[in-house]
């Protein structure tokens, strides 16, 4: 059963979103190697909010489109961005104004100008059909009430043949009913 | 159940390619939760269920060559 309505569950998200600040790298210290975290802005390492690493499974390629479904503050978009190289290019997308700002601002401090940082839904994807190769998301579907709509939006956006490297969390046994009342529970 | 998601909309080559488990300590790194709510989870989440609390897991899959856009 559903406590939240989709628009009670997205306004929660998007604040809580909004309001998060971190100056330390422990969730990216937990995913990423030193190597990774050191070529990156402090910012966008500071600011990881994924539960893994989709980039390292990606198999990305020179030239290949990748789509970061919940882009957060650019950490997967800016890794996706260099390994597509200059001839490719890295597309974030996030609900959440304050995270989009964070993303071009880490995108514009790494130099990366095959980047673009977008707002939207995930449930509504605002590109074309069969425009992508790769697409990417880290601890954001699951944030999603509805799940099956992001991954038909999914498969419209990727090219025939197209990838997709989804990280994040699943329950293997339900929650107490108190927690999932929660409106902080639901950001995570 | 996420899976099958993936299935149901016209995935193919779905694989998880990794899967371990979350603790209750695991998401004191996220500045997303406060001390509060992480107290709360605590004593409302039974102590046998804190070291494996939820699981990370990485999913891939291919969109078939041949499905029209």
């Amino acid at each position: 059963m559903a406590h939240f309505t989709d628009d009670e569950a997205r306004g929660v998200i998007r604040d809580a979103y909004a309001q998060v600040r971190s100056s330390n790298t422990a969730v990216a210290a937990a995913f990423y190697g030193d190597h990774e975290l050191a070529a990156l802005p402090s910012a966008a390492a500071a600011m990881a909010l994924g539960v893994g690493h989709p980039v390292k499974y990606a198999d990305l390629r020179e030239g290949e489109v990748v789509l970061d479904l919940g882009c957060g503050a650019g950490i997967d978009t800016l890794l996706a961005a260099k390994a597509v190289g200059p001839d490719g290019r890295a597309i974030g997308l996030d609900m959440t104004s304050e995270m989009v700002e964070r993303a071009r601002q880490n995108a514009r401090e790494a130099g990366r100008d095959n980047v673009d940082i977008r707002q939207g839904l995930i449930e509504e994807i605002p590109l074309p059909d069969a425009s992508v190769d790769v697409m990417l998301s880290n601890g954001v579907l699951n944030l999603s009430t509805r799940k099956s709509r992001v991954l038909a939006e999914a498969i419209r956006v990727l090219r025939p043949g197209g990838r997709i490297v989804i990280a994040d969390l699943v329950l293997e046994e339900a929650l107490p009913e108190d927690v999932l009342k929660s409106p902080a529970a639901l950001a995570g | 159940m996420l899976l099958k998601k993936f299935f149901n909309v016209g995935f193919e080559e779905i694989r998880v390619l990794d899967r371990r488990a979350f603790a209750l300590a695991d998401l004191a790194r996220y500045p997303l939760f406060s001390a509060e709510f992480l107290r709360f989870l605590a004593e409302a989440i039974p102590p046998a269920r804190h070291a494996e609390l939820v699981y990370s897991i990485v999913v891939t899959a291919r969109k078939p060559a041949a499905m029209a856009p």
